[in-house]
């Protein structure tokens, strides 16, 4: 609890001191001060007994994307008010978060209803191809609801790693069991993994032709980490990789755009000025960065196009320096490592799926994002979790954060109540 | 429960750690191991936009007042940008140089990029530290030069006052090196060179090139001082005296004196008063010989690269061919510093400065500190010997016998009252116009203060060209100590 306050404070003072640096006005600070201060105050007295350090990590990721967010677009013209409405999206995900921790208390009503959630999640990425949907750079994973455009897969995701949770934890014993063989590899029966082959093979074939690599990835790797840790066996993830393979291969020959993706990929030298533009102002930002960075508002970061979106982390290495956006990876490793001991203090198997589903989801974002813009892996578009400017992004999350904080609290309530009863044999004559 | 699930929770979570890792390893592999190539990389244009969006240091002369260069900030829609300008304009151009974000640098501004840019290099000061981590403002170093800002304004007017307004002046400290003056003429006003860069380049009389560092002249008589020194060297004394029968015939070529003129016997003080070529040519052929002199030219600094100096020096030579090759006709025009011998003016004045100063060469310098912007010295080089060209008693020798040029030869207007004054005349056939004049000089003869060498291209006679001009140069310096 001491380290968790002391990284509360740590995180809002590197904040500040950001902030004040940069010097956006101060209104913003307090009003996002207060707001997130209030969250955690209200968390922590309606969840006594959930994860400590959660907040305080998500607090200091979206501070220091509103202050990038901020930094990025305050003289840009048509885009001077960017970080305000950022500054909105985490009020909304905040409250959203708050509602969330309020009334779904016994979060495990969800899994009785995770058919209803994964046809819904289906039908919300289906949703782009209603008449409301828009595409955006050429990806089709808009929907516009009046005032605001919203990104459905942000939270179908969510809806189907709960699907995926309640459904392998209740099938988990059956589908570890072999009962037949296949190319040498045992497999259970179809009919246990027909439900999450299926609700799986739609939402990717749905994103694929969407183009939305980076959300394809995600789907594909989540469920099938799932399926490893729910069942243990590694026969899992080899089938995946083989199909990830043939699947990768498939799309690399009937998409243009992700042929574009891996030659930029592997050599974006051959046309600096079109395709291979955005990476290479991403690398170059990154090495200008060096050792301790430009420091923040003296770099070139605005060069690279969705620099405030996907390519945020590049301005953070290019500004902040090797140092600060080590210092970035490891906040985002803090929250992975709390999301899996999340998991393993849960105590039943669908609290530790979902908790595991979420923090993997989490990751396998950060890793895949921040891999595509330092030419680790090819690019694909997605947002870096509580940096990256993007409502549905933001708001996403912090449901995420949200259902991670619920699992926990029942786990630390067990374990405190276990404790007190303990006690009570030497505590009372 | 059958299988336990943490188990594979946490390998789960060992992978995502994996992850992470070889992220902060592909950061640094982009941030410190390939830093640099991608910094210079032609595709990446931020080293320019950087270098007009913050201030440079500032170009002082050597009395740390007198600004040379400055940035001046600029308003633009995108923020503001720094322009380059130079008070002092053409005199100092050859030295200071230009700062183009279209045609580069030259001079100072490149040499000196690493202090003068606020960006390039590592923080060399706290202020400068903070300043960077904050993203604060960066002004770059200032650097202060050797050169004395009135000889150097008089010296390039002296030159645009010549009989043909080309040539060059470099005055030296002989003690301590410091380059007190380097004048080139025709020069170039380095504001505003984006738009008069084209224009510059392609005019006929060259004005973008440095004359005192980058041309290459026949040095004529100037060259017997090395003659004369390896003639020293080789045993031949001041007193000695030699034949002058006005010709001196050799196979396929024949030495004559300057204007045709016949000095019969004269001593070797005297021969080199009046500079005669044929006596020079037999001292070479009869006594030095061709390897000899040609080591005292290089020891010299004949074809140096001088690569720490901060501006380009073209490499000076003796002759296309080894010694071993030469004729004794190649011999005889080496030893009056005709045929091949290639020199600048910047290398002569060095020659002359090694003379003055008992035959050490001292190391040239053009910077005399390097300030951050607050006043804190970051560099400040201090003299050092480049090497003993000749022994001190050969450089005495020769400084008494390039006073005697003065005395004997009835140079008056090289005299100053109440000060020796040392020097040697070079009128050197130029193949095309007049001949070059040229004039080295260091004064005072006893405790030599400074050392310089004029050269007017197609000046003609020295005595009448180069020497007038730089004996009223060496008055300014000495009498009215500018």
């Amino acid at each position: 609890m001491v380290l968790a306050l002391l990284v509360t404070t740590l995180g809002f003072a590197t904040l500040i001191f950001v902030q004040e640096a940069a010097s956006p006005p101060l209104v913003y600070g307090a009003y996002y001060a207060g707001t997130l201060f209030a969250l955690y105050v209200g968390v922590r007295l309606l969840l006594p007994h959930s994860d400590v350090l959660l907040l305080p990590i998500v607090t200091l990721l979206t501070g220091i994307g509103l202050v990038m967010v901020f930094r990025l677009t305050y003289n840009v013209e048509g885009a001077e008010t960017l970080a305000l409405t950022q500054a909105v999206w985490i009020l909304i995900g905040s409250g959203t978060m708050f509602l969330l921790v309020l009334f779904f208390r016994n979060y495990d009503r969800l899994f009785d209803y995770k058919y209803l959630l994964a046809i819904a999640a289906v039908f919300l990425i289906a949703s782009t191809f209603t008449p409301l949907g828009y595409t955006v750079n050429g990806a089709r994973l808009w929907v516009d609801l009046g005032p605001v455009g919203f990104q459905p897969s942000e939270f179908a995701r969510i809806a189907l790693v709960v699907f995926f949770a309640g459904y392998l934890a209740e099938k988990r014993d059956v589908m570890a069991a072999t009962s037949r063989g296949f190319l040498g590899i045992e497999l259970p029966a179809i009919k246990y993994f027909g439900p999450v082959a299926l609700v799986w093979a739609a939402s990717l074939g749905l994103l694929v032709f969407e183009k939305d690599l980076g959300s394809s990835l995600l789907f594909f790797a989540v469920p099938l980490l799932m399926l490893y840790v729910a069942t243990g066996r590694i026969a899992y993830i080899l089938l995946g990789g083989v199909l990830f393979c043939f699947g990768s291969f498939a799309t690399f020959l009937l998409f243009d755009h992700v042929q574009v993706r891996v030659q930029s990929w592997l050599d974006p030298w051959q046309d600096p000025d079109g395709t291979g533009f955005q990476i290479l102002q991403s690398i170059f930002n990154i090495a200008d960065g060096g050792l301790l960075g430009t420091g923040l508002g003296a770099g070139f970061a605005q060069t690279i196009p969705e620099v405030e979106t996907d390519f945020v982390f590049s301005a953070i290495a290019s500004e902040l320096g090797l140092l600060g956006a080590t210092a970035i990876l490891l906040a985002f490793l803090a929250f992975t490592y709390r999301g899996i001991k999340i998991a393993l203090l849960a105590e039943d198997d669908a609290s530790k799926l979902l908790s595991f589903g979420l923090t993997a989801m989490f990751a396998l974002q950060t890793l895949i994002i921040v891999g595509g813009v330092t030419k680790a892996i090819p690019l694909t578009g997605i947002t870096l979790p509580f940096v990256s400017y993007g409502g549905s992004s933001v708001v996403g999350n912090f449901i995420l954060t949200g259902l991670l904080l619920l699992v926990s609290e029942r786990a630390g309530r067990r374990e405190a109540e276990g404790l007190a009863y303990k006690k009570v044999p030497w505590g009372s004559p | 429960m059958g299988v336990p699930l943490n188990a594979h929770l946490r390998r789960s979570f060992y992978l995502f750690a994996a992850g992470f890792f070889g992220l902060v390893a592909m950061l640094a592999y982009w941030q410190v191991y390939s830093r640099e190539a991608l910094a210079n990389n032609p595709e990446n244009g931020f080293q320019t936009q950087r270098s007009i969006s913050s201030p440079r240091g500032l170009i002082l002369a050597g009395d740390g007042e007198t600004v040379l260069a400055k940035s001046v900030k600029r308003e633009t829609p995108q923020g503001p940008v720094y322009d380059r300008v130079y008070p002092l304009g053409a005199p100092f151009s050859n030295v200071v140089g230009y700062w183009s974000t279209r045609y580069g640098a030259t001079g100072i501004e490149i040499a000196n990029n690493t202090d003068l840019s606020s960006i390039a290099g590592e923080p060399q000061t706290l202020d400068d530290l903070i300043n960077r981590a904050t993203g604060g403002p960066q002004p770059g170093n200032n650097v202060v030069l050797t050169l004395d800002p009135e000889l150097q304004e008089l010296a390039y007017q002296e030159l645009q006052g010549s009989l043909t307004g080309r040539g060059s002046v470099v005055a030296i400290n002989p003690k301590t090196g410091e380059i007190l003056a380097m004048a080139s003429s025709p020069s170039f006003d380095p504001n505003n060179i984006d738009d008069n860069y084209p224009e510059l380049a392609s005019a006929p009389d060259a004005p973008l090139i440095n004359r005192a560092t980058q041309s290459l002249y026949p040095p004529g008589s100037v060259f017997k001082m090395i003659t004369a020194a390896a003639a020293l060297e080789a045993g031949v004394s001041p007193e000695d005296t030699f034949f002058d029968s006005g010709a001196y015939e050799l196979p396929g070529y024949t030495v004559r004196n300057f204007e045709d003129k016949e000095y019969g016997e004269v001593t070797f003080t005297r021969a080199l008063a009046y500079s005669i070529n044929v006596v020079f040519a037999k001292i070479a052929v009869d006594i030095v010989g061709a390897k000899a002199l040609t080591q005292m030219a290089l020891d010299f600094g004949f074809g140096d690269p001088y690569d720490d100096f901060p501006l380009p020096v073209s490499g000076s030579s003796v002759n296309s061919l080894p010694p071993d090759q030469w004729t004794t006709g190649t011999l005889a025009q080496t030893a009056f510093g005709q045929g091949e011998v290639q020199r600048n003016s910047f290398e002569m004045a060095l020659v002359t400065a090694a003379i003055a100063n008992d035959g050490r060469m001292v190391e040239p310098r053009l910077v005399r500190e390097v300030r951050s912007p607050d006043g804190i010295i970051l560099d400040k080089p201090t003299a050092s010997i480049r090497r003993q060209a000749i022994p001190p008693g050969t450089a005495s020798t020769l400084n008494e016998m390039m006073q005697q040029v003065i005395i004997q030869g009835g140079l008056t207007e090289a005299e100053i009252p109440g000060v020796k004054v040392a020097g040697k005349t070079g009128t050197a056939e130029s193949g095309n116009g007049n001949a070059h004049s040229w004039w080295i000089t260091f004064a005072p003869a006893d405790d030599p203060e400074i050392a310089m060498c004029v050269m007017v291209e197609n000046g003609g006679r020295a005595d009448r060209g180069a020497l007038p001009l730089a004996a009223r140069l060496m008055r300014a310096y000495l009498e009215e100590g500018v």
